[in-house]
């Protein structure tokens, strides 16, 4: 394996250092602290990674076997256009998170998780960085008429309310939603850059393998956590329930599940090599490699709860409340966490704004299933703008006010008030002499050509 | 013994499970907290090399190790194999081979010039085992001293 390191033109390198000040204010302690926390660890570099010796034939779709494409001016301006849109997307999920994990980065129980979570920050500073350089390294001048310069300032200039995908724009609440983020939502993420290390771009193809060992720890981050949780839980605890999880869980599976895109699409970027599975069957996959990390965080329930049983009979006390509902040793179908319903809390794809319940039971009514909703989801979510915005949504798409459709198209938009930082509102862009400048062009809310 | 299909593959975060439940199969210990913090660290440092085996879902197999300099004075990259388990189930399959070959040859892009480990003498078959795949005793030995 042999890897080459990149650096941005100084500006844009000093514009993301800038960024990451305002978002990512711990960076620096990180780093200070690095051998403290990983003393085994090579020191974290801020800089894009491109692998040597990654496949260089196009590895599906109607171009399969042919050479793959080192620049998007060589590409179909369909095909570029999809890269593009793929690369301003993801950059928008590696800053958009950072920006949700430092709402209650701070309010982490112990000392190993919440640096667990800072490490993946910056990483995740880094895979942003990397898209960054994707976006300057080529000229996409054929496939859009936003100069480069515009393009990063557009991304950094996004908060949580005007990111691309709908998961980055909700507030977390408690680190209970940065765990869950990281088993939920990065394992989204995982299965997206293993789809695109076989992308017919090779420069996408070679920015992955280091994001992907990258992101294995990621999830790690969320599960290990998540198993602690349960475990104590199961002991008795009063600060983390496994209704707690369960309510995270109903906050975020939803939104993993249409970060791949509507069920039905995906085959343009298979007929490309962008991908190797359209949405559905990635969807499929991912929500069966959910399902064994509920499976775990249940068995690590049932075997903290009866210590003195063994495997197989912890395995059948498990097996035996999931099918009966009721309670088993005294643990009850409630004291679980379980896998939502793929169409439960759904305002994307098939399922969109279809009034299914967290098990599948469909309602009549939209006062019945907003009830329901309540008793679901976390409180301090349904206290925010996005539970609001979705309320607002299904109601007019089932009085006939608006169609589905429509709906879908909607996003939260955000109108928070700037004023608190010159830079709250815009990209710095950090000048040879050390001075700032304000961007001009910035702007909250995602370019109509991207959406 | 279990005739399977069997996937070999990287080590992933939803293996936990699996492979405490392994280790306790093997060692008959329920070590959870062990195994998490364990499979976090090598989640973290190197996720590529360490390697399990799977069969029908479930992990019946794995090898963790990774790539350290500095080791006793060796300086030079070195792979190291630290643990290793297998369903003796599944004995049969040739899947401690089959996991060795993946992890050496991720070792190998890695930049590694050789693989260590330290084996039991009491266990003989893992000795036999790595000698098979044409590990030789080398001259570093390990002393310990109780305190």
């Amino acid at each position: 394996m042999s890897m080459r390191q990149v650096e941005l033109p100084k500006k844009y390198h000093q514009a993301i250092v800038k960024w990451s000040e305002r978002y990512l204010p711990d960076y620096g302690f990180l780093i200070e602290s690095w051998d403290k926390y990983f003393p085994r660890d090579p020191e974290f570099k801020l800089c894009a990674y491109r692998e040597a010796g990654i496949c260089t034939k196009i590895e599906c779709g109607e171009l399969e076997g042919q050479p793959k494409f080192e620049v998007a001016g060589k590409m179909d301006p369909e095909q570029a256009g999809h890269v593009l849109g793929a690369i301003r997307a993801q950059a928008s999920t590696e800053f958009g998170s950072i920006q949700q994990h430092q709402l209650t980065l701070a309010r982490a129980q112990e000392e190993e998780e919440q640096v667990w979570i800072l490490r993946m920050m910056a990483e995740e500073l880094r895979h942003g960085y990397q898209m960054i350089h994707l976006l300057l390294e080529d000229d996409w001048s054929d496939v859009s008429d936003v100069s480069e310069e515009d393009m990063v300032e557009q991304i950094l200039s996004m908060r949580t309310g005007s990111h691309i995908l709908g998961a980055f724009n909700i507030d977390f609440d408690s680190f209970v939603d940065n765990v869950t983020f990281c088993a939920l939502i990065d394992r989204v993420g995982k299965f997206q850059l293993a789809m695109q290390k076989m992308s017919s771009y090779q420069p996408m193809a070679e920015s992955m393998p280091q994001m992907l060992r990258e992101e294995a720890f990621h999830l790690a981050a969320g599960v290990v956590p998540l198993r602690r949780y349960m475990e104590k839980a199961a002991r008795g605890s009063y600060c983390v329930s496994s209704e707690d999880i369960q309510k995270a869980f109903n906050k975020w599976f939803p939104r993993g599940l249409e970060m791949f895109g509507d069920e039905r699409g995906g085959g343009t970027n298979v007929r490309f090599g962008l991908k190797p599975m359209k949405n559905a069957e990635a969807q499929t996959a991912y929500v069966e490699e959910v399902a064994r990390v509920v499976r775990d965080l249940n068995v690590r329930f049932v075997r903290a709860r009866l210590p003195k049983f063994s495997s197989g009979d912890a395995q059948k006390v498990l097996d035996k409340v999931l099918e009966h509902r009721g309670t088993e040793q005294g643990i009850a179908f409630e004291d679980l966490v379980h896998l939502p319903n793929t169409s439960f809390f759904r305002r994307r794809g098939v399922p969109a704004f279809e009034l299914v319940g967290w098990d599948g039971n469909a309602f009549d009514d939209v006062d019945a299933y907003l009830s329901h909703l309540t008793e679901r989801l976390p409180d301090a979510y349904r206290a925010g703008r996005d539970f609001k915005h979705y309320v607002e949504l299904l109601t007019r798409v089932h009085s006939g006010e608006t169609t589905v459709a429509d709906a879908k198209r909607e996003m939260p938009t955000l109108t928070r008030v700037g004023g608190v930082c010159p830079c709250s509102k815009s990209v710095r862009w950090v000048n040879g002499n050390g001075s700032d400048t304000v961007g001009q062009g910035s702007q909250d809310g995602v370019p109509a050509s991207i959406l | 013994m279990t005739k399977a299909e069997v996937r070999i593959r990287a080590l992933e975060d939803a293996d936990i499970g699996d492979i405490t439940a392994l280790d306790e199969k093997l060692m008959g210990e329920y070590r959870p907290e062990v195994w998490e913090r364990r499979l976090g660290y090598y989640l973290r440092r190197d996720p590529e090399s360490s390697t399990v085996a799977e069969v029908d879902g479930r992990v019946v197999g794995f090898m963790l190790g990774e790539v350290r300099s500095g080791e006793f004075g060796l300086e030079e990259p070195t792979g190291w194999i630290e643990v290793l388990g297998v369903d003796p189930d599944y004995r049969g399959n040739a899947i401690g081979r089959r996991l060795a070959e993946r992890v050496l040859a991720s070792f190998a892009a890695l930049g590694a010039k050789s693989v260590r480990t330290l084996v039991d003498e009491e266990m003989a078959g893992i000795a036999d085992f790595f000698t098979a795949l044409g590990f030789q005793a080398a001259t570093l030995r390990p002393f310990i001293k109780k305190l």
